[in-house]
């Protein structure tokens, strides 16, 4: 074992990019931002978003119970809460949530992999690009849903 | 790990200090096989997600699938088993990656055991959940 990966961005291993005395303080080591490269703070958005994903599929779990309680019971959910502007702009922020999550996922799998590692702010810029587009259509779409 | 079991101090509730816990060569192998297993799942759940997003929020007309239009949907033949898998990979990914952030603040190899074990469970649970209901709606249209 050698030390050339225990601060790179593209360490495969847990916490990628996060300095070591950081990694030892829990949560409160992954919000600090002193001391990280790019990579480290693409790291930490990835562990934000895909927490408050996992918490949105829980709850999109159990939420989707009330189809086996009956097409009433569905309906009027999705009539009075989730068809309602504050439920769309949680569902932009979701939206925005998979879309960091997913392409930062592709970023830390092509770098992880020893792909594109030399192109790194390059590659932040493209999917930063995609991001934004994809948000800003699907913000239009869910808009257009509304009211 | 270094020193004989003999030489070490009284125990203090943590199996290994902090230092040697958070060395990287204790760390090779296992997270490198979570790390592919995380790898493979999301690049499934990059086709699941979005084949799921478009289907369910932006092909269907009011934005939203009423309960009608959700059973003609998961009684299709070919999305029904599309959305089993993804309800199969996304939990495992979900899990799989909280499991990473828990192992994250240090714990002893039993604890990381125990972790291990709990989240398998809860993932057997989150699909048969998945499967169950997929089976009512399916069976009781």
């Amino acid at each position: 074992m050698t030390d050339r990966a225990v601060t790179r961005d593209a360490d495969p291993r847990p916490s990628p990019g996060v300095p070591l005395s950081a990694r030892r303080r829990g949560v409160a080591g992954w919000v600090d931002v002193r001391g990280r490269r790019l990579g480290g703070v693409a790291f930490i958005l990835n562990r934000i978003t895909g927490l408050g994903v996992l918490f949105y599929l829980y709850l999109h779990l159990v939420v989707l119970s009330q189809l086996a309680v009956g097409p009433s019971a569905w309906d009027s959910l999705l009539k009075n809460w989730f068809l309602n502007p504050v439920f769309l702009v949680l569902d932009v922020v979701l939206l925005a949530g998979l879309l960091i999550h997913g392409l930062n996922g592709i970023r830390v799998a092509l770098v992880g992999l020893g792909l594109v590692v030399s192109r790194q702010k390059a590659l932040l810029g493209a999917f930063g690009t995609i991001g934004a587009i994809v948000l800003l259509i699907g913000t239009l779409m869910f808009i257009s849903h509304g009211g | 790990m270094t020193g004989r079991v003999d030489e070490l101090p009284e125990p203090t509730g943590r199996s290994l200090p902090l230092p040697e816990r958070w060395a990287p060569e204790q760390q090779e192998t296992i997270p490198g096989v979570s790390w592919a297993w995380q790898a493979i799942t999301g690049v499934l759940l990059l086709v699941l997600l979005t084949l799921h997003m478009i289907a369910n929020h932006f092909v269907v007309q009011g934005g939203l699938r009423d309960y009608q239009q959700v059973i003609d949907y998961i009684t299709n033949p070919v999305i029904l088993p599309l959305e089993t898998l993804f309800l199969v990979v996304v939990s495992w990914h979900g899990l799989l990656g909280l499991r990473a952030v828990i192992f994250d603040f240090g714990l002893s190899a039993r604890a990381e055991r125990i972790v291990t074990r709990v989240f398998v469970a809860i993932w057997v649970v989150t699909v048969i959940y998945g499967v169950t209901l997929l089976a009512i709606l399916v069976t009781h249209r």
